[in-house]
């Protein structure tokens, strides 16, 4: 019976070479853009739900230990922060304009694109500068809970940046061809929602912290 | 789009998914969401044997009190937490939406694929690195801290491979979070038309509630083994008592996602339970709506009960009496299901086949599994219980009496669909009924252990329990001597089946209305659907010793309003 032999064969039909897999579902190519923006948005459910449990184990620390959480000498979140923190919003905004041009086909994606990667570098530059500050002021992960919570929480919403790279260099490559078009656009919507995403979660993270360090 | 390829490759047989491509790197690459649910169904039960090879050795332990040579005490504590922890992250989560639910989702919904099907595939991949961890945590030292990870024997104590480990799991936990995304968009993009909420097969239902969770609860999880594996690194974290953290908080993160999970294994089972129940009895489902939302008041329910695993753990009074009259109302629609499926199969015209006994099995185990649960509840009862074995005989009950018993009925039924092969029907019942009757033996047991106050995860205990723990590893064998039949008798009928027809069964639902094993593409155009539990327009037809479904007055009727 060669439909059973089949699942143990080890030989390759000519099939295997000459009809491309289907990565998709949906013959209508608007159908399956709306389908990947509910995919996005639920995949932003789950981070959100993964920043909020993290944000909420700091508060309960925090909130536990009264001001004993911050020891005597700490120093507050160092104000360079604050720098990073209008880099990442200036590249929330130039990553809309991105998409936006993506979505009209405009050759200025892939400009805006780059713009937003060198802001999204610098933004972690400056992440790596205020950890450094405060390792030179000698405050270590492993000092106590409110040094512990401060690199961990940066360092979390760090990683998803970082993770965010690599989706938005290939997107980038793609807009410098212009490759956006009114007719698909999927790939930098998408982007742009991750981003935006992790600038929000970045501010809430922030007052977070700001408002733990104070007595 | 290119167009698409269905031509048949041999010519004596309609081409299907599995001769559709041929050689290992067509299966290990494929998009097609019917052979990343088999290859899902493989790996899955790979680790089912290796999960369960470890409780045979736990089990065998226990027939005695004392020490035995070839087992020490740490290595037991490790034998029992790699064999939960395989069974909970590795085999029960993934089990039933990975294998079962990629394999039928699109089929059911007349679709040619899930709504994602590169994001399938990575899901699979995913699950392959967790399980990697898994390996090779240990190769590391192993893991001891039971697959609860509590804090602080977790962070500050624990053998070598808990990080290995923890990483693994927070692996898995995307896995499964990608799987419920790509679940939840299916079943809102891609029904067919005619096919609204309510017209839709129970299973999804199920699945669909079991996404929410996957989606909402999963990251807690994540977030928390995350931290864990910092704390663990640094020696200090938010678990840790001496700097200032809380051990009890990683209970309640624990417990915040693990007592959703216990739905994310049920729920889908339950969903199985509805199709095997409906169709093998031939009668309308009772109370379709009934079960449709209890699914959905089960997934809403779930993440405000958490507490009832911490009633000993120091929390607050009115916290205990809040989570324990909360987790009553869990029960309701959980009987609610119980009842409409016996309402079901009353006239019901019942065919006993291996899928249904598997089916009322399920029934059996899951009552008594629930019943348990409620002296676990009540606070005063869980005070006494708590940590003994009876909560490891109710948890053993609704996991493997019924989300395990379930999957494993769901893989009858599905088996002639999905290999195109019927496997021995004589064997399928003796296995089942091995497996029931072991089953009970070794768990039922355990209630009396439990009671009596004999606690869990011990190496050593009392003489006088031994009688209890020698009924019970004898029945663990017997369950396994069922499973091995079955895995004999399942394999054989891939070399040696008789061929399945298309719908052998008596089925309503589009799944039974393509061929078997199903063509790549499911269907040649999409199929119009009808009330999928209205069997009267489903009859048996010699010539292709199966049923066949007349889709015109299947599609009428529904139209008619009949069959409600
Ligand atoms: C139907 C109503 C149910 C009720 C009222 C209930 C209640 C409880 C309670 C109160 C506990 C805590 C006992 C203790 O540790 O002292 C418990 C433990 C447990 N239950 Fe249930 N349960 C129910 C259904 C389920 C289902 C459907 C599942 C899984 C499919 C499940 C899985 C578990 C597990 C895994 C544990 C113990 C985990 C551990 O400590 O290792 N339960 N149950
Ligand atoms: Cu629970």
């Amino acid at each position: 019976m060669p439909t059973r032999r089949s699942l143990l064969s080890p030989v390759r039909s000519d099939a295997a070479r000459t009809v491309p897999q289907r990565d998709t579902p949906f013959d209508d190519p608007k159908a399956r853009f709306q389908a990947g923006l509910f995919g996005m948005w639920l995949f932003l459910a789950t981070l959100a739900v993964l920043f909020v449990s993290a944000i909420l184990g700091y508060v309960v620390v925090r909130v536990d230990n009264g001001d004993g959480f911050i020891p005597a000498n700490a120093p507050a979140p160092p104000s360079i922060l604050l720098a990073s923190t209008v880099l990442l919003v200036v590249s929330s905004a130039t990553m809309q304009r991105a998409a936006n041009a993506g979505r009209r086909g405009d050759p200025a994606q892939g400009g805006m694109m780059l713009v937003t990667i060198a802001l999204a570098l610098g933004f972690l530059a400056i992440q790596a500068v205020a950890w450094r500050q405060w390792v030179t002021q000698g405050v270590l992960v492993a000092d106590n809970l409110y040094a512990w919570t401060f690199y961990v929480l940066t360092g979390m919403h760090a990683a998803h940046v970082l993770g965010g790279l690599p989706a938005m260099a290939i997107t980038a490559v793609k807009a410098a061809r212009a490759a956006y078009t009114p007719d698909n656009h999927r790939g930098i919507v998408y982007c742009a929602m991750y981003w935006h995403f992790l600038d929000g979660a970045w501010i809430v993270l922030y007052a977070t912290l700001w408002f733990g360090s104070l007595r | 789009m290119t167009t698409l390829d269905t031509r048949p490759i041999h010519d004596e047989v309609p081409g299907n998914y599995l001769t559709f491509r041929r050689g290992l790197l067509s299966w290990l690459l494929t998009l097609d969401h019917k052979r990343i649910g088999v290859m899902y169904l493989v790996a899955v039960l790979v680790s089912f044997f290796v999960g369960g090879v470890m409780a045979l050795l736990v089990r065998t332990k226990l027939l005695w009190p004392g020490e035995v040579s070839w087992m020490t005490a740490d290595e037991y504590n490790k034998a029992f937490t790699l064999h939960g922890a395989i069974m909970v992250f590795l085999v029960i989560i993934p089990s039933i939406p990975g294998a079962l639910g990629n394999f039928v989702l699109p089929i059911m919904l007349g679709a040619k694929d899930v709504a994602f099907p590169r994001l399938n595939l990575f899901s699979f991949y995913l699950w392959v690195l967790g399980a990697a961890c898994a390996v090779y945590s240990l190769l590391a030292g192993g893991f001891d801290t039971g697959w609860t990870f509590y804090t602080p024997y977790s962070s500050q104590f624990g053998a070598g491979g808990t990080i290995p480990v923890l990483v693994g799991v927070f692996i898995l936990g995307f896995s499964s979070i990608f799987t419920g995304v790509n679940f939840i968009v299916t079943i809102h993009k891609l029904r067919p038309p005619g096919m609204t909420w309510f017209r839709m097969p129970l299973f999804l239902w199920a699945l669909y509630a079991t996404a929410v969770i996957q989606v909402l609860a999963t990251p807690v999880l994540g977030i928390t083994v995350a931290m864990l594996v910092i704390e663990r690194a640094f020696n200090i974290g938010i678990f840790d008592p001496a700097m200032g953290g809380d051990p009890v908080l990683f209970q309640h993160f624990f417990w915040f996602y693990s007592h959703p999970a216990v739905y994310i294994m049920i729920l889908p089972g339950m969903g199985i339970i509805s199709e095997i129940i409906a169709v093998h009895s031939h009668r309308h489902i009772f109370g379709f709506r009934f079960i449709a939302f209890s699914s959905i008041a089960i997934a809403i329910f779930s993440f405000l009960v958490w507490g009832h695993h911490m009633f000993t753990s120091g929390q607050s009074p009115l916290m205990n009496v809040l989570f324990s009259a909360i987790t009553f109302s869990v029960a309701i629609p959980s009987a609610v299901k119980v009842f409409n499926w016996l309402a079901t199969l009353y006239k019901g015209s019942i065919s006993l086949n291996t899928a249904m006994w598997y089916g009322l099995a399920f029934i059996f185990l899951f009552t008594i599994g629930g019943l348990t649960g409620i002296p676990l509840a009540v606070l005063s009862t869980d005070i006494h219980l708590h940590d003994t074995y009876f909560v490891v005989a109710h948890f053993h009950y609704v996991m493997m009496g019924s989300a395990l018993i379930a999957m494993i009925g769901g893989l009858h039924h599905w088996w002639p669909k999905m290999f195109g092969v019927m496997f021995n029907e004589t064997w399928g019942k003796i296995a089942c009924a091995l497996v029931f009757i072991g089953f009970n033996m070794t768990f039922f047991t355990q209630f009396m252990l439990g009671s009596q106050g004999m606690p869990r995860r011990y190496y050593l205990y009392q003489p006088e329990f031994q009688i209890y723990h020698h009924i019970s590893t004898g029945g663990s064998y017997i369950m396994g001597l069922g499973f091995l039949i079955t895995a004999i008798y399942l394999i054989h009928s891939l070399f040696a089946g008789k061929k399945a027809p298309a719908n052998p069964w008596g089925g309503a639902s589009l799944e039974w209305q393509c061929t078997s094993p199903p063509p790549h593409d499911n269907f040649a155009t999409t199929p119009r659907v009808g009330d999928c539990y209205d069997f009267s327009a489903v009859s048996w037809d010699e010539k292709k010793q199966g049923y066949v479904v007349d889709a015109e007055a299947h599609v009428a009727a529904a139209h008619h309003g009949k069959g409600h």
